[in-house]
């Protein structure tokens, strides 16, 4: 048998046992150790396999994760929520649908920082729809505002999934960082510009609340600190290349922690939080030493070449190829997890996007984009799900229908990164130049 | 059904039960060992920062020491999440199922778990060897590497150890599908993920919100 018989076996025998409910990690692992053995025999194939746990984990690009992830745990413990939304009130309340608006923008700045789009979705659900509905807006604008605004985590850093996306590709981390920058705070306005238009037209769903005197509105900055902090450390260390990811990540959690402690957080919480970082960062860590496992199988068997060949040679324009392929992770997101879809896939997939002539940094932001759309579809768009578990008088099918526009501005949003790549690749491409 | 409408437990399963809660323990202290060294590590980088910037004084070795504590938190807790049932997997379809079919299923996912981790803890333990018989050590400050080797296998046991405990816990559903499960992680319905989601989202709010148990349908 031929290593591509080998290859084509493999990668069936794998969805079979994932679809099949088995641990990712451990089907990535199996199946690249048999391939690896079956193609250069027990001692070399188990002997590689083996090695590959410890070599590719313990690499410094790596300890940003666990950073980036404590952030996102401690970070609920500041009172931020609260304070972020009071001051985007304070400050955007006067446009049409001004609550709505606020809540965007103050979803997006926490998820941005937690990292976390369906927690983020849960506190909103109680820090920014009670204001919403008291003033008489639409409910279901308002939940789906929130539902949608949690989606924005992954884009704005820190981003723990765009370091993932990079790790597997062998991209720098620093760089997927910043381009992310950009396409979220895109997608935020464009959301903004989503609901001052359907307020203009139809004014009930959302009306415009009276500005404060600006003493109210600068006094309402101070709690918002923080975030800026964080997002700004992370952001400038990238840009000037002043520290690593990590170090970045290590100072943006001292302060989030800084000021949890200031508000009270004690000892039991922060317990908590670290305990549950340090659950889902060795989680992180299987999946990704499981997939590459898997990785040096397909690379013996020649399986992400022979794609890449395939995919270049079909008869259709490269942006066709690339729309069969955003749908494919549109209905495969629906079944799975996004960080586990990422990184089955990309070995496959990431070389033949390469070899149809698209820049790694930009596939890398629009398939991250993809995934959290996905956290807002149904079968069950968990993100909706759990607004209408905090909000028990907002019944599923409302949240799912007030998500509906939100829904077409992310095909809006792709698309546009789609015709325009230019907005995701030119601060990147600044600093890198 | 409701936990109280299970029949007592039989004696082997209240062993089985006892060894789970004694394994959790240890798991238990592995994953605060790697939760503080993470937050160790969030320190040293503040301090190499501040360091570095402030008074032009990095640590020495900073990288040598930030990939010798690594190993820790990239792997001491992987049978600690294999408990809770945190490794992910698509839940999708398995979720589907009940009784002897899910059970059969979940052993047959349990014994290729084992049979990978045998593996790879042994070539994981050779690769330890080698490291400790030509005392491989770190570029900048010779840290030696054996020590990282070493507890990958250690992860790796215990995740075994944590593996057989699954194995009898599903066997024994298997045979008793309508006794109560112990020492398995469960499959979470959506409820259930949901609520990890919100506890995580309002652990700084004062009220909380129950979803599970209280017997609303959604």
């Amino acid at each position: 048998m031929d290593e591509f018989a080998i290859g084509l076996i493999g990668t069936t025998a794998l969805l079979l046992l994932v679809f099949g409910g088995v641990r990712v990690f451990i089907v990535a692992a199996l199946i690249g150790l048999m391939g690896t053995v079956a193609i250069i025999g027990w001692k070399a194939g188990a002997g590689i396999s083996g090695t590959v746990p410890h070599s590719k984990s313990i690499n410094y690009a790596l300890s940003v994760l666990p950073m980036f992830i404590l952030i996102g745990f401690i970070a609920y413990h500041g009172g931020l929520t609260h304070a972020l939304f009071r001051a985007a009130r304070a400050w955007v309340g006067w446009v049409p649908g001004g609550l709505a608006v606020a809540s965007v923008f103050a979803t997006a700045g926490f998820a941005a920082v937690s990292g976390a789009s369906t927690a983020t979705a849960a506190v909103f659900s109680r820090v920014a729809i009670p204001h919403m509905l008291a003033h008489g807006y639409d409910r279901r604008l308002a939940a789906g505002v929130v539902a949608a605004g949690g989606t924005l985590a992954s884009l704005i850093p820190p981003s723990a999934i765009l370091v993932i996306y990079a790790i597997i590709v062998e991209e720098s981390v620093g760089t997927l960082i910043l381009a992310g920058f950009i396409p979220g705070v895109v997608s935020a306005l464009i959301y903004a510009l989503l609901i001052i238009g359907q307020c203009m037209i139809w004014p009930e769903m959302g009306r415009a609340i009276p500005s404060p005197p600006w003493s109210e509105r600068f006094s309402s900055l101070p709690g918002t600190i923080p975030i800026f902090v964080v997002v700004a450390v992370i952001f400038y260390s990238m840009y000037s290349g002043t520290a690593t990811p990590t170090e970045a990540g290590a100072l943006g959690a001292f302060v989030v922690l800084v000021v949890a402690l200031a508000k009270g957080m004690r000892w039991g919480a922060l317990r908590e939080a670290l305990l549950e970082t340090a659950k889902l960062t060795v989680m992180i860590f299987a999946l990704i030493w499981g997939v590459l496992i898997f990785v040096r199988f397909l690379g013996y068997a020649g399986l992400p070449q022979a794609f890449s060949e395939f995919v270049v040679e079909l008869p259709f324009p490269p942006i066709v190829v690339m729309i069969l392929i955003l749908c494919g992770y549109a209905v495969l997101g629906m079944f799975m997890d996004a960080i586990g879809m990422l990184l089955l896939t990309l070995p496959v997939v990431h070389p033949a996007v390469i070899a149809l002539g698209y820049d790694p940094i930009w596939f890398g932001i629009i398939v991250v984009k993809m995934c959290e759309v996905c956290l807002i579809t149904p079968p069950v768009g968990l993100n909706c799900y759990v607004v209408s578990a905090v909000r028990p008088d907002i019944p599923l099918g409302d949240v799912f229908r007030g998500i509906g526009p939100f829904f077409v501005a992310d095909a809006v949003t792709i698309g546009l990164f789609l015709a325009y790549p230019g907005i995701v690749l030119w601060l990147p491409n600044l600093v890198n130049s | 059904m409701a936990d109280t409408d299970y029949p007592p437990l039989s004696p082997i399963a209240r062993g089985l039960d006892r060894i789970d809660r004694g394994m959790f323990r240890v798991e238990s202290m592995f994953n605060l060992t790697s939760a503080l060294v993470i937050l160790s590590l969030m320190l040293l980088a503040v301090v190499q920062v501040v360091g570095r910037k402030a008074f032009d004084m990095p640590i020495r070795g900073y990288v040598d020491w930030v990939e010798f504590a690594m190993a820790i938190f990239a792997f001491l807790s992987i049978a600690y999440t294999q408990r809770l049932g945190g490794h992910v997997r698509m839940e999708f379809f398995i979720g589907r199922f009940s009784g002897r079919l899910l059970w059969g299923l979940e052993i047959i996912g349990t014994l290729i778990a084992m049979f990978v981790i045998v593996i790879l803890a042994w070539y994981g333990y050779t690769h330890f060897l080698r490291a400790w018989n030509i005392g491989d050590s770190s570029i900048d400050i010779q840290l030696p590497i054996w020590p990282g080797k070493l507890v990958v296998v250690i992860a790796f046991i215990s995740l075994q150890f944590r593996l057989w405990v699954q194995l009898a816990g599903f066997i024994r559903l298997f045979f008793y599908p309508d006794a109560e499960p112990v020492a398995i992680p469960k499959i979470e319905s959506v409820d259930e993920q949901a609520q990890h989601e919100i506890d995580a989202g309002l652990a700084g709010e004062e009220d909380k919100v129950t979803i599970v148990g209280t017997g609303v349908q959604r």
